[in-house]
């Protein structure tokens, strides 16, 4: 029965490789349909399953003590949820976007494996299927970084190859050494570290959990392993973008929580230099992202840098070993994910419509293109943080969380810090839906006339918009699921 | 039951005549009798190991009427079998897999020489696997480096003859050193025989006399062993060697030449220096820092490379170091790892050189990495080996090359001292890894539009069938890891 | 220590000759000279083999006056193991002479590392 949880790993897998091998579509309908049928059957299946199964299944065994074995609990659902939610918008999206890229099926072939690989890597239950998951997602998003094949794709396809391996590796690293301290490598909130034998390596230990978070944050792009996001996000297609910088991050973000609550026991770490420098390193980058996509005048690139300094918002969240903080981090994984797709889809759509990629050369672009842009200043003001959008309850909690933890320095700097970003947040947003709605003087007025992107653009867009506004309209069924979960993970 | 028992030695004869018959053959026939000759061997390994597998002994035949400790002995226990299974299995799908290539590269005439060399390397693994007596080791050896040195220089040009001479230079100081070490051995103890020989080291070391002899006997044996099986860095002969000869050469050089040398090495530890005397020498500090220069110079080396073949071969050299890394490790844990990584790497390398050679003739024959750009399009399966290759090299979870490095690591995590060192290099030489062989992969699935004169070589059923069959090797060491890793450390145990 | 340098000076005259040929074979850049490097190593370890089988006092292991008593002869096992060596010795000879041939037919060198110079700038 609990096997059920394979199916929508399996499925999309199949389905895809089949894509990319045997089947050969000379049309696009037929294409189309199945990818889309393959979607939505596997979106039922996989809500179906992770809802209805709660024991874990041991797939099989690797070696005698690693087996793989799939579990849901709360924080996989959620990603898992997150993911379908984007992978079925992303599809539609990339339905009309995929009209002027060449190589369709390739795209869809890669589109639909990763998809089921995603939904193993929520549903892991121990280290081993982790990692195994994650080094898959590594590989099978590669091709859709490379898809475009310019210049400029390839190398940001190597560059980001190498990085997401020096982090895997790092990470790897660790669970060899970790193995020693566990007693089981299954996630256990609280974790799973015997405490004789840390007392006994206490250095060695901090070492590799520092190792471990540093090498699962290189696919969160925290400073300073971020190099390969800000590359290869904008290289990728606009859907690929979007799901890279929705998603697949967020894969490293799954990671570290594993890893760091119910691997490694976040008592372990309390007061220790690992989350001392955790900390540095998220809010450095929270300030260094904002500024640098504040400067960054290409429309893809800058909201790249956006999200190195969004995720780093989460990291720190999570580096703070805090209930209230580590809410405000599981909301913001939500809000991030829906604002960021949605603003990756509207660069897309401007990219797909009008060719434009500088963020100077779209002014006026909201006569031509009102609904776009609406959506667009709703998610921006969402990730700005103002009320009543799900961003402003995100670092609301965020704040509150670091105030409350009373870590010297920290707790009044992590909120400057988070202000100050949201103002940087506010410069490089707000002035394309400014120029776009008011652009003043001289501006060439039939460049965007009718340029409003077709309806199976718009509706992902829409959704969006209203799933941020109803966030942050009605966030305490949200927040209240959440803080249990994050009690639940301490 | 008795019948069994006679297999191993049975395998070794077959072998040698059918090499002395081959010479009076043509060359079909002598393709035919060796791929006879080898799936026998095969089967009959196979029936070996289920035999021994059950009764969990190891067994000793004697070969001709002289008992022991005068005459000469077979030993044979689950490990060994197992070995020569493996062996020929790799043979087989190597031969097949460069068949094609064996019939274009090589003169009509000289096509049956190497059958009879493949023949006498099959014969000279077999006897290194089973034998029990340390000068029949040393015969074998030798066997092994001129049928090596036969298979390189079959197809005769420049590269090939320089290379075969460097490889035998380099052979034959080891084949040296191994030798006095040997004749010294043999003067302090008096005996040929493994098990007596175990006894007479046992007893002098435990009384304290020849202490400095016996520890340069076993240096030079070890050292001896290590050149000839191309440890950092005695490795120079080694890319020439595989990237320039026919390419069921380089396959069965790389996968199955070295690694003869490196389980003789394993069973003289084992069963004539002892495991503690071994280990608590100095010269497996030696053997892991070689291993761990040769696992990092290695993969540098194949970065640089600009060649496919070329960069695979270096990439030999920094597995070989991985498996020195293991044994000098000093713990029963890194012997299994290096056994493990001896299957696993012999399955890996072979499919990528047989691979190689489908993408190679798909680019028009040539080599370099700007001609193979998009080779994956142009001949799919092979394509799809070798990116199952250089996963398993990489480390990905679920090949065989991630439990290797696994085994690797839980090894090193519990030996004291070397754990850090050996991690580290671990690592780093992995990162290397996937440099050079995800660039070549990415690079074999650029499309491009240059047309090239395709063979037809590429979709012959028999290469198909090698390069499947490869790749569920490489699987099934995978994901059946564990009871591979039962068998491997059970047949340690009874090595002794 | 000294004593026993001079008592067995055939194990060491052994195993100078063996250093000589190894290093000859290492390190001649002739191939000629190489190969008789790689004859001088062997024929020490004959040498060394042949010196450990002899027994002071006594004769070669022949049956004679049908004696039969092991104290008459020398031990006859290293003799064996020398024949042995003997004949790999002679077949890898014969191998590396030939292989020395062919390069010095394409070359007309005989120096190994002007080959592999050569090669590099063929670039094959």
């Amino acid at each position: 029965m609990n096997h059920i949880l394979l199916f929508p790993i399996v499925f999309p897998i199949l389905a895809g490789i089949m894509l990319l091998t045997v089947i050969k579509y000379q049309n696009r309908k037929p294409l189309l349909a199945y990818v889309g049928t393959v979607l939505g059957v596997n979106a039922l299946w996989g809500l179906f399953a992770m809802f209805r199964v709660s024991e874990g299944v041991t797939v099989f065994y690797l070696t005698k003590s690693l087996p793989i074995y799939l579990k849901v609990d709360t924080v996989g659902r959620l990603f898992a949820s997150l993911m379908v939610l984007v992978w079925l918008l992303g599809g539609l999206f990339s339905f009309e976007y995929m009209k002027h890229e060449k190589n369709e099926q390739r795209f869809y072939g890669f589109y639909l494996i990763l998809y089921g690989v995603l939904f193993g890597l929520d549903f892991s239950g121990n280290l081993i299927t982790l990692y195994l998951f994650y080094e898959f997602m590594t590989l099978t998003a590669l091709p859709l970084v490379l898809h475009t094949q310019t210049k400029e794709a390839v190398m940001a396809g190597l560059k980001y190859l190498f990085y997401s391996f020096a982090g895997a590796y790092m990470a790897l690293f660790g669970v060899f050494f970790i193995g020693r301290y566990a007693k089981t490598l299954e996630f256990t909130p609280g974790g799973v570290i015997d405490p004789s034998v840390f007392r006994e390596n206490e250095t060695l230990f901090f070492v590799v959990a520092m190792l471990m978070i540093l090498g699962f944050s290189v696919k969160a792009g925290m400073f300073p392993m971020h190099a390969w996001l800000t590359a290869a996000h904008p290289a990728a297609p606009g859907p690929a973008s979007a799901v890279l910088s929705g998603i697949i991050v967020k894969g490293g973000i799954l990671a570290l929580i594993r890893v760091v609550y119910e691997i490694i026991g976040v008592d372990f770490l309390r007061g220790s230099w690992v989350q001392q420098w955790w900390m540095i390193l998220s809010l450095l980058t929270v300030f260094l992202g904002s500024l640098l996509a504040f400067r960054e005048p290409v429309l893809k690139k800058r909201l790249a840098y956006s999200t190195v300094s969004q995720l780093s918002y989460i990291l720190f969240g999570l580096s703070l070993f805090e209930v209230q903080a580590m809410t405000g981090s599981l909301l913001h994984i939500i809000a991030h994910v829906f604002i960021k797709v949605a603003l990756f889809f509207t660069a897309a759509a401007i990219i797909y419509m009008t060719g434009c990629k500088r963020v100077e050369e779209l002014r006026g672009v909201a006569k031509g293109m009102p609904v776009t842009m609406w959506c667009y200043t709703i998610v921006s003001l969402g990730l700005i943080g103002i009320p009543p959008t799900s961003g402003f309850i995100s670092k609301w909690y965020l704040a509150e969380g670091a105030l409350h933890t009373g870590i010297p320095v920290f707790s009044w700097l992590g909120p400057v810090i988070l202000l100050l970003s949201a103002l940087l947040t506010a410069g490089y947003l707000l002035p394309l839906s400014m120029r776009g709605f008011f652009p003043g003087e001289g501006y060439d007025a039939g460049r965007f006339a009718g340029k409003e992107p077709p309806l199976s653009m718009r509706v992902p867009l829409l959704i969006f918009a209203g799933l941020t506004l109803g966030i942050g309209l009605f966030p305490n069924v949200f927040t209240n699921i959440l803080s249990a979960a994050a009690d639940f993970l301490m | 039951m008795e019948m069994i028992l006679n297999f191993p030695c049975l395998c070794i004869l077959l072998t040698m005549f059918s090499a002395i018959i081959s010479s009076a053959l043509n060359r079909r026939w002598a393709r035919y009798l060796n791929t006879f000759v080898v799936t026998l061997v095969g089967i009959l390994s196979a029936a070996v190991l289920m035999f021994t597998l059950t009764s969990g002994k190891s067994y000793v035949y004697q070969m001709g009427h002289f008992p022991a400790p005068f005459g000469n002995e077979i030993r044979f226990g689950s490990l060994e079998a197992g070995m020569a299974l493996f062996f020929s299995v790799i043979m087989l799908l190597s031969l097949n897999g460069g068949r094609e290539k064996i019939r274009m590269e090589i003169d009509p005439g000289k096509e049956k020489l190497y059958y009879i060399m493949i023949n006498l390397l099959l014969s000279s693994l077999l006897a290194l696997v089973y034998t029990n007596d340390i000068f029949t080791a040393y015969v074998f050896v030798e066997i092994n480096t001129i049928s090596a040195c036969g298979m390189i220089v079959i197809t005769e040009h420049g590269r090939t003859i320089e290379a075969a001479t460097r490889y035998m230079i380099m052979s034959l100081l080891g084949s040296g050193l191994f030798l006095i070490g040997i004749c010294i051995l043999y003067d302090m103890t008096g005996h040929l025989l493994m098990e007596y020989l175990y006894t007479s080291i046992s007893n002098i070391m435990a009384a304290g006399t020849y202490r400095i002899p016996m520890m340069v006997a076993i240096a030079l044996i070890v050292v001896g062993l290590a050149i000839k099986s191309a440890l950092f860095p005695f490795h120079a002969w080694l890319p020439d060697a595989y990237g320039y000869s026919t390419v069921s050469s380089a396959a069965m050089l790389s996968s199955l030449v070295s690694k003869g040398y490196i389980f003789l090495l394993i069973k003289l530890i084992y069963r004539v220096i002892g495991f503690e005397v071994f280990f608590g020498s100095r010269i497996i500090n030696v053997l892991f820092v070689f291993g761990l220069a040769g696992m990092i110079m290695g993969s540098v080396s194949a970065i640089r490379e600009n060649d496919i073949r070329r960069m695979i071969s270096y990439s030999s050299v920094a597995q070989i170091g991985y498996i020195y890394m293991g044994f000098g490790l000093g713990t029963g844990a890194g012997m299994v790892a290096s056994v493990f990584h001896i299957l696993s790497h012999g399955a890996t390398k072979s499919l990528l050189f047989v691979a190689a050679v489908g993408l190679t003739d798909a680019s028009g024959g040539h080599k370099e990495f700007d001609e193979l750009t998009g080779a994956a399009y142009r001949n799919r399966l092979a394509g799809a080996a070798f990116l199952v290759g250089a996963l398993s090299m990489v480390g990905i979870p679920l090949f065989s090359g991630f439990i290797s490095k696994l085994l690797f690591a839980q090894a090193a995590v519990q030996s004291q001292g070397k754990a850090l060192a050996a991690l580290v290099v671990l690592a780093v030489s992995t990162v290397l890894n996937a440099i050079y062989f995800m660039k070549t992969v990415i690079r074999i699935y650029t499309p491009t539009d240059k047309k090239y004169e395709v063979t037809a070589f590429g979709y012959k059923v028999s290469y198909a069938i090698t390069l499947g069959c490869f790749i569920l090797l490489n699987l099934l060491l995978g994901l059946f890891s564990q009871p591979i890793t039962n068998w491997i450390t059970q047949g340690l145990t009874i090595l002794q | 220590m000294g004593g026993n340098l001079v008592q067995n000076y055939g194990e060491v005259v052994a195993m100078v000759l063996f250093g000589i040929g190894f290093t000859n074979l290492l390190l001649q850049k002739n191939m000629i000279k190489k190969i008789i490097g790689l004859n001088i190593m062997d024929t020490a370890v004959y040498l060394f083999l042949a010196e450990k089988g002899y027994i002071t006092g006594h004769i070669a292991p022949i049956i004679k006056n049908g004696d039969f008593s092991p104290d008459t002869y020398i031990n006859p096992v290293p003799s064996g193991l020398v024949l042995t060596g003997i004949v790999v010795s002679v077949s890898v000879t014969a191998l590396m002479l030939s292989l020395t041939i062919r390069l010095y037919r394409r070359y007309h060198t005989l120096d190994l590392d002007e080959i592999s110079t050569r090669l590099k700038k063929e670039g094959r």
